[in-house]
């Protein structure tokens, strides 16, 4: 729990550096290219997650939701 | 004296306006708007897995996705996915071959023998449907997700709901959060008069989480149901930094009880709790002089087994002429071992270590301190009328010796893994 508490105040710290942005909509061009979202081919991500997941212990941190599977 | 506005300065500057009011701009680049157009896709996966001594498991999976708006204002998003699984587990560690004397190992509930005298011999069909239907709203979006995954012998649910919401009105910085619930569901049939120190759930307290013990006293077997139930959450900040660069920072948790121990496995029994909590950082970056965009990622995980474990990752998307696209990727990772893993004895083979003196053990390799390194490259080749090809290779190795936070397990084999992926898509 400990961790998980360093975890949160990192996260958080982290999260404070980083509202000073001023981007503006019009020189979001570049950001706006498919390789640079985070959701790029989502049945590419399904099948290496799912892959990884049943060959190693750890798994998630992108998202929630999603079946299991008898693999792991 | 410095100059004041001119009237063609004027001019100028209401044409720049103009121009960029135009421009075809993204809403979001966090794809948080309605889409504007839907997607059909499919995609193959071949994938083998091995060490020295032979082949372990291999995969073929199909799968199709469909995509589509909705009036401006909401999407639906559907992936059926089919496996065929084929091959062998280990029993233990790197152990594939007949059953040790005195050791009996399950075997899934569907099929005809209640033990097997050999490994864990796969030949599994695993079919999957994902839905999930969002709703775009000014400040952000609403996705409600299901999933449902059935094999003979293991079904899994889940729902879950994740909201994103923007806080600030430039659009820059976004805030998600997200839940789900899942309930997985597996069977297996055993001989009765199990053995102590053999395959299967030794746990005898009363804390079995619905468990279904139906014996049948004929064949000398009995049909376990075991449940394991998880809830989880996220939350997360995407930040657009500058023009080119862009980041996003996760932390989950989850809670899970029932079945975590694998049944398929010999001298397997593991606690009926687990808590995860990872930690995930993403920076994209966009290089102006090749069009490229660098990928970088990094997740720190933790569980209430004891094994921490590192992930690295970092992709490199470089657009070429005539509408192709090559991504180089690496991809490292690190994690310690479980507190209850036991290490191998390649000298007692085909004996497994003796664990009736403890709580709680397993012998499953992924469970004990590994490295693991990916290579992969990507190359897709995108057509002006909204068709899209793709074919990716990864290539995959682990070794105990390449741990760098976890204790190492020198018995334990090489253990590799190659995945093709084939894909192929259409916006209409």
């Amino acid at each position: 729990m400990t961790r998980a508490a360093s975890l949160v105040g990192c996260f958080i710290g982290m999260a404070g550096l980083v509202g000073c942005a001023t981007v503006q909509p019009w020189e979001k061009q570049n950001l706006a290219k498919p390789q640079m979202t985070f959701e790029d081919d989502k049945l590419d991500r399904n099948y290496t997650e799912h892959i990884y997941s049943s060959k190693e212990a750890a798994s998630g941190g992108s998202g929630v939701g999603g079946g299991g599977c008898g693999c792991n | 004296m410095k100059p004041g506005p001119t009237k063609k300065n004027a001019l100028i500057g209401a044409a720049i306006a103009a121009a960029a009011i135009s421009l075809p701009l993204p809403p979001s680049v966090f794809a948080e708007s309605a889409p504007e157009k839907g997607i059909v896709a499919f995609k193959y996966l071949n994938y083998q897995d091995s060490q020295p001594s032979r082949d372990r498991i291999g995969v073929n999976a199909w799968s199709l996705r469909g995509m589509a708006p909705i009036a401006g204002k909401w999407s639906i998003d559907v992936t059926g996915t089919y496996d065929s699984v084929s091959g062998a587990s280990p029993l233990f560690h790197n152990y594939i071959g007949p059953a040790p004397a005195g050791v009996s190992v399950v075997s899934g509930a569907s099929t005809s023998s209640s033990t097997s005298s050999s490994s864990s011999t796969s030949d599994e069909v695993r079919k999957a449907i994902d839905l999930s239907v969002t709703r775009y709203l000014a400040s952000g979006s609403i996705t409600l997700g299901t999933s449902y995954s059935s094999e003979s012998d293991y079904d899994s649910k889940s729902l879950s709901l994740l909201g994103n919401v923007y806080l600030n009105e430039s659009k820059n910085t976004m805030l998600t959060l997200g839940a789900s619930v899942t309930n997985d569901t597996i069977e297996f049939s055993r001989a009765t008069g199990t053995v102590a120190g053999t395959a299967g759930d030794r746990d005898d307290d009363d804390d079995d989480g619905g468990r279904d013990d139906d014996r049948d006293s004929r064949s000398g077997t009995s049909t376990i149901s075991e449940n394991k139930d998880i809830v989880s959450g996220i939350i997360g900040v995407t930040q657009v930094m500058t023009k080119n660069d862009i980041i996003q920072l996760n932390v989950g948790y989850a809670h899970g009880s029932g079945y975590y121990t694998d049944p398929y496995k010999v001298n397997d029994n593991r606690p009926r709790k687990r808590n995860q909590t990872t930690f995930m950082g993403r920076w994209n970056h966009y290089f102006e002089a090749t069009e490229g965009s660098a990928r970088l990622s990094y997740r720190y995980y933790s569980d209430s087994f004891g094994i921490d474990a590192h992930t690295l990752g970092l992709d490199y998307v470089q657009p070429l002429p005539s509408g192709f696209t090559v991504t180089p990727s690496i991809r490292l990772y690190s994690q310690s071992a479980a507190d209850f893993y036991v290490p191998s004895n390649p000298s007692i083979l085909p004996t497994p270590p003796d664990t009736s003196a403890l709580e709680y053990s397993s012998l499953d390799q992924r469970l004990s301190a590994f490295g693991a390194v990916t290579f992969g490259i990507k190359v897709q080749k995108r057509f002006d009328d909204g068709w899209l090809v793709d074919l990716k290779y990864d290539t995959y190795a682990q070794r105990s010796e390449w741990t760098i936070n976890g204790t190492k397990d020198p018995g334990l084999e090489e253990f590799n893994a190659h995945f093709i992926q084939v894909g192929v898509s259409k916006e209409f």
